[in-house]
């Protein structure tokens, strides 16, 4: 018995799975048009982009930090490589590199003024977001670039499987879920992400470079927001200064819903796919039921105010 | 209680007129120390007494600004704390010196996790989990920790285990020395003796151990010499066996000078 008990994991894994099980549940006795692979390929499609961020976000939060910026950096992005390729012809790989290199400067930026000017990585990013806001708006002139090259929306294609369209860009998503979940489960990097996070001072004292940690995860996060501008642009067809807003929000309450904890050091970065898809299968699951887009938001300021309950007090147990 | 070392014993660790001033301050105004082989050296002293500024010039936490420190008879410059644990020497902290969510195993190794072999732990940096479980549950019988599960996380021991498990790693790492520092402070009566318990079987495993405590009775009971500091100096370097609890704390306070002691409660 005990044995069994130990074997499970533990609620904060399971606590999202079985929200999205009960939330797809009730979606579909709502409608039946709910349950069908081709909208749950539609769901995925449409957490494409803010699961990408949350995986960065993931990484920001396990360290105990937050990133608010998170969404207008990856506006930034993709207007940037947009406009390297239709500003100066530059081939897609070219462009989409200086894309993800713009973006993770701006993880390096948010990083180096947590590490070094030692502010809190909450008004830091608070800063970089309007920054990263008004500098995408000013190099845009507020003005979509419509003038992308195929490469760039290559991820927007599809390929079938059966009935079912699926997206490059979907199979891009997961198998960085994949890759993430394995170097924070089995590098030794990926563990002192989560000693950070779990007691700075313990990790330091054991020789460990915590501003290297840091250092490291918000640049590294900025090469996902960067990936998630690629995926943008090739979702939309097109770069978008005005995107990422509500992604900016919606990555953190991914995060958060998918039981990783806000006070750091505890969570696996799949619950945050799980946490996202929760998010879709409301989004999706509202619209068919033909629910105004307002009581989303409200169904969604719910769920993360009872995710971080719920992370607080199963805090309060293992005291 | 096995012998306790003698004067013949080799010196692991000596340092001669620590100097360590802060602006006006003057917290280390000369102080030497000598640490031997195979004993537990308790250091005493009030507060601004320059005990935690000694321990940290040989933690490597701080840098003297006059004086010498030698490691096994050979000049020793520890720039941080990292130099210090090179050169063999380990610190266990009074608290903040484990990763409460995770496992016992990880924490052990926290900082130099075994490598999987080859180009997956060299390059991919992957880590060999089943070899750090093997080693931790060699380790923690080695030292006679009874903690059964590696795989629990450290939150869920109590206070004295969660020492013993900073104990542990320490002396499992340090190739000469360790130092606790205040490492019973926290706890209660039963988990304190555990962990004293436990740094007696550290020192009969050969390795000599430094214990800042402020509990006199935890000093009077496993040291084998005490280091008494006192304005920045070394007082004196007493015998528990020949000399009261009353007397070393009269010294430690300055109420009593070392010439009014009888000779033998000084050790050497």
């Amino acid at each position: 018995m005990n044995s069994l008990k130990a074997k499970l994991p533990p609620m904060g894994t399971l606590g999202p799975f079985i929200a999205l099980v009960v939330a797809c549940g009730f979606f579909a006795t709502q409608s039946d048009r709910f349950l069908s692979l081709q909208n749950f390929s539609l769901i995925l499609q449409q957490v494409m982009v803010v699961g990408t961020i949350a995986i960065g976000q993931t990484l920001i939060i396990l360290t105990a930090g937050i990133d608010l910026s998170c969404g207008m950096i990856m506006a930034l992005g993709s207007i940037v490589m947009t406009k390297m390729g239709a500003d100066f012809g530059l081939s897609a790989p070219v462009a989409i590199t200086l894309g993800i290199g713009a973006t993770a400067l701006f993880g390096l930026v948010n990083g180096l003024l947590v590490t070094k000017a030692k502010l809190p990585p909450f008004i830091v990013t608070l800063g970089t977001l309007n920054i990263a806001f008004a500098i995408t708006q000013l190099y845009s002139g507020s003005q979509t670039v419509t003038e992308v090259s195929e490469g760039m929306t290559w991820l927007g294609n599809s390929f079938r499987i059966g009935e079912t369209n699926i997206l490059y860009g979907v199979v891009l998503m997961l198998a960085l879920y994949l890759l993430t979940w394995l170097f924070l489960r089995e590098t030794a990097p990926g563990r002192h992400i989560y000693a950070v996070g779990n007691s700075p001072e313990a990790t330091r004292l054991t020789g460990i470079s915590t501003d290297k940690v840091l250092l490291g995860v918000y640049v590294l996060a900025g090469v996902f927001y960067g990936i998630a501008s690629l995926l943008s642009v090739a979702r939309i067809g097109a770069g978008d200064p005005n995107a990422g807003q509500t992604e900016n929000l919606d990555a953190i309450t991914a995060v958060v819903l998918g039981g990783t904890s806000l006070f750091g050091g505890r969570g696996i970065v799949l619950g945050t796919l799980v946490g996202a898809l929760i998010v879709g299968v409301f989004r999706n699951g509202l619209t068919l039921m033909g629910v105004s887009s307002v009581y989303q938001i409200l169904v969604t300021g719910v769920l993360v105010i009872l995710a971080v309950l719920t992370d607080q007090m199963s805090r309060k147990g293992a005291r | 209680m096995s012998t306790s070392p003698n004067a013949q014993s080799p010196l692991v660790i000596q340092a001669k007129g620590l100097v360590k001033r802060y602006g006006q301050v003057t917290a280390l105004d000369g102080a030497d120390f000598e640490l031997r082989a195979g004993e537990i050296l308790a250091v005493i002293g009030d507060n601004g007494a320059g005990k935690s500024s000694l321990i940290k010039c040989l933690a490597g936490a701080t840098i003297p600004d006059e004086g010498e420190i030698y490691l096994d008879g050979q000049r020793a410059h520890f720039k941080s704390p990292i130099d210090a644990r090179r050169a063999g020497i380990e610190t266990v902290y009074q608290d903040l010196a484990v990763a409460p969510a995770m496992t016992i195993a990880e924490n052990l190794f926290l900082g130099r996790e075994i490598r999987r072999p080859g180009f997956l732990g060299s390059v991919l940096q992957m880590i060999d989990k089943k070899r750090m479980l093997e080693e931790s549950i060699a380790r923690m019988n080695d030292l006679k920790v009874g903690i059964r599960s590696m795989t629990q996380a450290v939150e869920t021991l109590s206070g004295g285990q969660r020492q013993c498990v900073a104990v542990a790693r320490a002396a499992a790492f340090a190739q000469h020395v360790v130092i606790m520092d205040e490492p019973t402070a926290a706890l209660g009566v039963k988990e304190g003796n555990m962990v004293l318990e436990l740094i007696r079987r550290v020192r009969d495993k050969g390795l000599p151990v430094i214990l800042i405590s402020h509990n006199m009775p935890h000093v009077f009971e496993i040291a084998d010499r005490i280091h008494i500091a006192r304005l920045g100096k070394r007082a004196a370097v007493v015998d528990p066996k020949h000399i009261s609890m009353s007397d070393t704390v009269a010294v430690m306070t300055g109420a009593k000078s070392v010439d009014d002691l009888p000779a033998q409660a000084l050790a050497h």
